[in-house]
């Protein structure tokens, strides 16, 4: 791969200002048991180059799986082809050069790829069959186990050329419950907002070992239960109260109220054509009370074992952690080594491509929460009235990330401080800044934890990219609830 | 056709009885721009092969990017390993798409146009930038995709097709007000941008913005949102797995006035008003498949799964290994009827209330109730007395699809083309709503 790398960077013509190539071989692998049906077992490989060049302020990327002579050329032609087509632009600034040359694997106890597919089955059966003791009312169960393994190479033209191997690895369960009216879902350990088959759960850039403390078969009873119990459960009142999440429905409120605004293309405009712009532009860093001084934000590709976790961007800039939001005031961007750039700072290391045949765009990695003083027990108990809504079942946000309505699979009502009845179709509405300024209760830091999810669309042509979240259970006052 | 027939004959014998294999090499490219400016090119080939193998009940897939032998063969190995340790499911319950005995949808019946050049998307760009003439900030994008397509298996079964894909976004922004234009075709010559930047231009015009409206008011769904929210209601109501497990709307309910009588809508893979493709990841000819006639349910669409549904022959709408909107057969090739409204009469008859011209986020909340939530995007008016009078600020809609559909008082004459991310194309005029499922 790197001598591939490397070839394709010398067929480039001497008139290209700067360029990159990335080698990318994709491993992924799915095993989903289910309940009345054959299950899954998947194998996808992926290999191939892309190429970015700039010439004369404009960019030109190509990417293909032809990684022979005849293949190389053609890719860089094209490339280079682009570039040319759209005439002379304005200077790009790129910041500093990048030339490290280094590698970087993820932190791996157990290779997930060398695990026997029977292990896995055996696991997954054994989730499934302690659902389906929840009764006849149980009509669909997945319990899914996915792994990744991405090993890269960068090169560029200014002297970069890092190899690195990212492995993660996940698991989850899905249930179904219907009386023939009404159907209930409920995941586990984490929900993902739509119909996917597989990679669902909780993943994380470890190996193997991260399956484990999921629990799926210890917790597998009780899930089912609960999507049964929802069928005959009162529905969400519509009221304004105090709203306590999880710290993983969480996660994805997060992630769509502070992570993609906060993404610096998007403020740049390059996201209009897709979900969008942002109301963290740049005249508001600094400026922007985002939500309560008690909240502050940051993204953090170095955390350990974090989904979002790299030692370097796609672009060949190191992994670091960048403040966002502190003391409740929006301070800075994700962003990549262009977009940094435009707003006059260096890159944060957040340029991240979906596998070789995607270009570089401004991605979260690990978008985090730092914790609180208080805990989920104490935020309860300290709440006269109000809802406790766990695990994100669909949601929706406006184009410029302020108008937001969250569904939740299952809740709880509060009541004196204590957990109440059981409550489904539940959601709730707010505004970003009117939201998050009524926050005020935050787990302590023994609740953290960092939920990696990895389903997050962005960019054209559509890029996937696994970002962790690290969040912990939170209290909002004045929210809107209810089922519509 | 860039896919090599001899290869793939060779792949199915390599990994044995029961595969299928569904291919595709697509080329995308792509111009992207912002604030008036080039931001990204893109050129991107991929050649993916989906392999799907189905023997006594047990199921293994994978995929690979080449039919290279070497490649084909050492997958094949883990599949055939694979195939000795999963479990079979219940009787019936393996059969996803297969297509079963061969079908044919015959060779591609017309030359394809085309597909745009690097230099024909900058001309466009460039059109589009110049008509606006620094009124107006330019973004959006021009991709054109072209995929060449086989779907085969082991039963003898091999179909071939090419699919061009056209996409033209262009964003105009003013003052913190932004318009839009959106087409899908196949054939660029379908495509005039010349207009493009005029109509961008008299829809921001001079008008007030107003504040936001409360209340419930008849709206008008203006194409690019009536497609949304028609393509949103296919997916959630209209396949056979939903309709057969009790999990939709309109389960059971086959012959029933399920909507608005002013509603007939289609699916149909082969008609030139959309993108056509004319089988499914399965090979399974896509059929023309009338859904809803005059507002009464008639069909709903079905992979091989769910053939009984539809009479024992699937429409031709599995979805593809790995979808990420799911497992189960889905409408692909959306069509409303259109009425004899223009837009000036659609909005003489709205009277007072909202105009929307586009649903951006549209998400189902709970799929049985049809409930979803979204937000309006670009140009939100308001209407008074049957005139045009504001800008109106972005509201979010929480309602149902069903009542919508059910409360609608005019169809619109002049029919748009677009996509959404779990359809391939979806064709729709306005929609006239009456007051009552949209409450602000």
């Amino acid at each position: 791969m790197r001598e591939i790398a490397e070839r394709a960077l010398s067929l480039l013509p001497s008139t290209v200002s700067y360029a990159d190539v990335r080698v990318v071989h994709r491993h992924h692998e799915l095993v989903l048991a289910e309940h009345a049906g054959p299950g899954d077992v998947a194998y996808d490989e992926s290999l191939g180059l892309g190429v970015r060049v700039l010439i004369d302020g404009q960019w030109g990327f190509a990417a293909t799986p032809h990684l022979d002579a005849a293949g190389l050329a053609a890719v860089t032609r094209r490339a280079v082809g682009q570039a040319r087509a759209a005439g002379p632009g304005r200077p790009i600034e790129l910041g500093e050069p990048v030339t490290t040359r280094d590698r970087w694997s993820s932190p791996v106890e157990i290779d997930p790829f060398t695990v026997s597919l029977s292990t896995k089955l055996d696991l997954l059966d054994a989730t499934v069959k302690e659902v389906e003791t929840a009764g006849p009312k149980i009509i669909r169960v997945e319990a899914s186990m996915d792994f990744f393994r991405d090993e890269k190479v960068f090169a560029n033209t200014e002297g970069a050329l890092i190899e690195q191997t990212i492995t993660e690895s996940g698991a989850g369960l899905m249930v179904l419950a219907s009386d023939g009216d009404d159907i209930q879902r409920r995941s586990y350990p984490q929900g993902v907002p739509r119909t996917i088959r597989g990679q669902r759960g909780q993943f994380a850039g470890t190996g193997y070992e991260h399956i484990g403390t999921l629990r799926l078969v210890e917790e597998a009873a009780r899930v089912g239960a609960e999507a049964v119990a929802l069928l005959t459960a009162p529905e969400c009142p519509d009221e304004v109260t105090t709203l306590v999440v999880t710290g993983g429905q969480l996660a994805m409120v997060l992630h769509e109220c502070a992570g993609h605004p906060m993404e610096a293309d998007r403020a740049l405009g390059a996201e209009i054509s897709q979900a969008g712009g942002t109301y963290a532009t740049p005249e508001r860093r600094g400026n922007f009370r985002w939500g309560s001084p008690i909240l502050s934000v940051f993204a953090d590709a170095t955390a350990p074992g974090g989904l979002g976790s790299y030692g370097y961007d796609d672009e060949g800039v190191r992994a670091q952690r960048t403040p966002l939001i502190r003391d409740g005031v929006f301070v800075g961007y994700m962003s990549g080594r262009e977009s940094a750039g435009q707003l006059g700072q260096q890159s944060s290391g957040a340029a991240r491509a979906d596998g070789w045949q995607r270009s570089p765009l401004v991605r979260m990695n690990n978008l985090c929460l730092a914790p609180g003083d208080s805990s989920l027990e104490e935020m309860i108990a300290t709440t006269d009235r109000g809802v406790f809504l766990d695990m994100t079942k669909g949601l929706s946000i406006d184009d410029q990330r302020m108008n937001f309505r969250f569904g939740t699979e299952v809740g709880w009502e509060i009541r004196d401080g204590k957990l109440g009845r059981l409550l489904k179709n539940c959601s709730y509405t707010g505004v970003t800044p009117q939201f998050w300024a009524e926050c005020d209760a935050l787990g302590g830091p023994d609740e953290y934890r960092i939920h990696g999810i990895p389903s997050c669309n962005k960019g054209e042509p559509a890029q996937v990219a696994h970002p962790g979240h690290g969040t912990v259970p939170a209290r909002f006052r004045n929210v809107k609830v209810g089922t519509k | 056709m860039s896919i090599d027939e001899t290869q793939v004959r060779a792949a199915l014998e390599a990994f044995g009885d029961g595969a299928s294999l569904d291919i595709a090499n697509e080329r995308i490219d792509l111009l992207r721009y912002a604030r008036s400016r080039i931001t990204a090119q893109h050129g991107e080939e991929r050649f993916r092969v989906r392999v799907r193998v189905e023997r006594g009940g047990r199921v293994v897939a994978g995929s690979l990017e080449t039919l290279d032998r070497v490649a084909v063969d050492a997958l094949a190995a883990k599949l055939e390993a694979a195939l000795t340790i999963v479990g079979p499911g219940p009787a019936g319950a393996a059969v996803a798409g297969h297509a079963g005995p061969p079908t044919s949808t015959g060779p591609q019946p017309a030359a394809l146009p085309a597909p745009t050049t690097a230099d024909q998307r900058c001309d466009w760009f460039r059109t589009i930038r110049a008509g606006l003439a620094d009124k107006a900030a330019l973004g959006g994008s021009i991709r054109n995709d072209v995929i060449d397509r086989v779907v085969a298996n082991s039963d003898g079964l091999y179909q071939a097709e090419t699919v061009n894909r056209i996409n033209v976004q262009a964003i105009a922004e003013q003052d913190g007000r932004s318009v839009s234009f959106r087409t899908l075709r196949a054939d660029p010559a379908e495509i005039d941008v010349e207009p493009i930047a005029g109509q961008l231009l008299d829809e921001l015009g001079d008008l007030p913005m107003r504040e936001k409206a409360s209340g419930t008011f008849r709206v008008l769904l203006r194409p690019q949102a009536a497609l949304t929210l028609i393509a949103t209601y296919g997916y959630a109501a209209l396949g056979a797995a939903g309709y057969a497990e009790n999990r939709t709307a309109v389960a059971g309910r086959m012959g029933e006035q399920v909507v608005s009588d002013l509603i007939t809508l289609t699916d149909d893979g082969a008609d030139p008003a959309g993108v056509p493709s004319r089988f499914d990841p399965y090979g399974a000819p896509r059929r023309r498949t009338p859904l809803l006639d005059r507002g009464r349910l008639v069909g709903v669409v079905s992979d091989a799964k769910h053939a009984a549904v539809t009479g024992g022959v699937p429409t031709g709408h599995g979805v593809p290994l790995g979808w990420r909107f799911g497992a189960d057969p889905a409408p692909s090739h959306l069509l409303l009827e259109p009425g004899t409204a223009t837009e000036d009469d659609l909005v003489t008859e709205l009277g007072e209330g909202l105009i929307i011209s586009r649903l951006d986020y549209l998400r189902i909340l709970h799929p049985k109730d049809t409930l979803v939530t979204g937000t309006t995007r670009d140009a939100t008016f308001w209407a008074a007395d049957g005139q045009v009078v504001a800008w109106h600020p972005q509201v979010r809609l929480t309602f149902r699809l069903d009542e919508a559909l059910n409360a609608v008082l005019a169809v619109g004459r002049d029919r748009q083309c677009g996509e959404q991310p779990f359809i391939e194309s979806v064709v729709s005029p306005a929609l006239l709503i009456d007051a009552g499922p949209f409450t602000l």
